[in-house]
């Protein structure tokens, strides 16, 4: 089959899961308007939580000194790298629990290729969503943005990208064989949310425990992400964070590729790819 | 690979892992400890037969299928299907076979039938006009097609039985695999079940189905053979009509017979070997 065949193939079949998806979702009226819903309680609980810390904070003023500001940014970021991390997973998982993934993969269609296309719509959802609380920030709260960086927002949403798909890989290959109680996603998950800095800047965690958050991919993210689109940064003053992601992307991607095949050929050697 | 049988199984090994008691975790941590659901499996089946695995629970029926599926690897011995080697080539192992899965929840139940279809067809290459034409045949093939707008989730048993097939037959398969698919039907769903896969698909069709199934009376009126098996291994094999009709009596008689000697043959195995008394 030529290249362009099997791009054209793989195309399809992504378009064919975002489509099933998308009928889906369709069929739960309520989600999108819940969501929407749930976006404006945090932004409000964020907005008057803002209220109770002045302006001008020294610990705020690298990513533009309002809290509010940086609040948001963090819980709507953290949302979706969440989705980039567990949404894969959760994939893997509700497949082998429903019973679709045996039917799925009895097709000729690749576990990766089921993978990213099972999970295309919960990302751009939260793509979606992201842009939505930021938009409801903006547009209901006064949030102010700063002269936003395109090129480095953009870099550094690129190598977050990167670096939670990996994460996500690794969870993915973790359930393929152990089914359940992945570690990653307590590791990067639950201790992201305290020690990455997404509702206050690390620089107020202890020095004993600040090494920690340097080691995780979400302060970087988030650092990156505030710099670029609150405080006018210029791409020097980014380029840090963008070093750090690379630096986990180098190390992150190869090392989910392997242990994803090597779990996959596990999973069809013990005959457990579809158990629960 | 036209010539070739449609499944040929040579010396088939597969063991499972199984997960000890905490004493013998504790005891032996390292200790690998297996199930045989394969023990050397041999088989061969021509093209456009009906063939019905027949065997107790355990015996490795859904096992032997997870293989020539490619859902599962063995851990010895070859198997051809189609001519294709299923672990060197499983992609084309894939594009000849249907999979009839008939767990209900393999298929979406909050998306119509069609819906289901169109996804699954896409999955297996389909698109465009040829895709719709297709679902539309398999539709109709299976008396679905006025129902192919309702909701998974409305439809009964036997008509999600049917998805199934619909499902299995998007390929364009000429081998179709089947498991117990008839069960949990009533008499009347199964009998329909039973001449779409032997009347339709076989006869007129030419296509192969290999149908695993404990219904022994569903095997003697459907196959052009079978095969029994139990433990892995394949006991007896033959036309229902010969199996049946020999000395050995009714094919339950058969049945019966071809198990206790194959256990009693496993003991043998199993048995040591008396020590030799030294010669004089």
């Amino acid at each position: 089959m030529s290249g362009a065949r099997r791009a054209a193939r793989f195309a399809g079949k992504l378009l064919a899961f975002l489509r099933r998806d998308f009928l889906e979702a369709l069929t739960y009226r309520f989600t999108f308007v819940s969501s929407l819903f749930g976006i404006f309680l945090s932004s409000a609980t964020f907005y008057f939580v803002s209220r109770l810390v002045p302006p001008g904070a020294p610990s705020l003023e690298p990513f533009g000194g309002d809290f509010f500001a940086f609040a948001v940014v963090g819980v709507a970021f953290s949302s979706l790298l969440g989705i980039f991390q567990e949404g894969l997973p959760s994939v893997i998982r509700g497949a082998q629990v429903t019973g679709t993934l045996e039917a799925l993969l009895v097709t000729r269609t690749s576990v990766p290729t089921v993978l990213l296309g099972s999970s295309l719509y919960s990302l751009l959802f939260q793509v979606l969503r992201t842009g939505l609380h930021i938009g409801l920030a903006v547009a209901v709260f006064g949030l102010e943005l700063g002269r936003v960086n395109v090129p480095g927002l953009l870099s550094v949403l690129f190598l977050t990208a990167l670096c939670f798909l990996s994460i996500g890989v690794l969870s993915a290959s973790f359930i393929l064989v152990y089914k359940s109680g992945n570690p990653f996603g307590w590791i990067f998950g639950g201790v992201s949310g305290l020690l990455g800095g997404v509702v206050f800047p690390v620089s107020l965690l202890p020095d004993w425990i600040r090494w920690v958050s340097a080691l995780l991919p979400v302060t970087h993210a988030l650092n990156g992400t505030r710099k670029s689109l609150l405080a006018s940064a210029a791409l020097a003053d980014i380029l840090p964070s963008i070093a750090a992601l690379a630096m986990f992307d180098a190390v992150l991607l190869p090392l989910s590729l392997i242990a994803f095949r090597l779990a996959l050929r596990k999973a069809k050697k013990d005959g457990t790819l579809t158990h629960y | 690979m036209s010539g070739a049988p449609a499944v040929l199984a040579e010396s088939l090994v597969k063991r499972y892992p199984v997960l000890g008691g905490v004493r013998d975790i504790v005891r032996r941590p390292f200790r690998k400890r297996t199930t045989t659901a394969l023990d050397g499996l041999s088989l061969q089946v021509g093209r456009g037969r009906a063939f019905c695995l027949l065997g107790p629970n355990g015996a490795g029926k859904t096992t032997l299928i997870k293989v020539l599926t490619t859902l599962v690897l063995p851990d010895g011995g070859r198997a051809l299907v189609n001519g294709h080697d299923v672990v060197r080539r499983p992609g084309l192992v894939k594009d000849t076979v249907g999979y009839a899965i008939n767990d209900e929840r393999s298929f979406y139940w909050r998306l119509t039938g069609r819906q289901n279809l169109e996804f699954f067809g896409a999955l297996v290459g389909l698109r465009g006009p040829g895709r719709d034409a297709k679902i539309s045949e398999v539709l109709r093939l299976t008396g679905l097609e006025a129902a192919a707008g309702l909701r998974f989730n409305a439809y009964s048993t036997g008509m999600r039985q049917m998805l199934a097939f619909a499902r299995a037959l998007l390929t364009d398969a000429d081998l179709l695999f089947v498991d117990e698919p008839t069960r949990s039907l009533d008499p009347l769903a199964a009998d329909k079940v039973r001449t779409f896969l032997r009347r339709e698909l076989v006869d007129r069709r030419g296509k192969t189905v290999f149908w695993a199934t404990h219904d022994l009376a569903e095997a003697a009126s459907m196959a052009h053979e079978i095969a029994v098996i139990d433990r892995g291994r394949v006991r007896l094999q033959g036309s229902p009509s010969a199996l049946a009709g020999g000395a050995a009596g009714t094919l339950r008689e058969v049945y019966e017979s071809a198990l206790a000697a194959g256990r009693g043959a496993d003991e043998e195995r199993k048995a040591p070997v008396p020590e030799q008394g030294g010669g004089p």
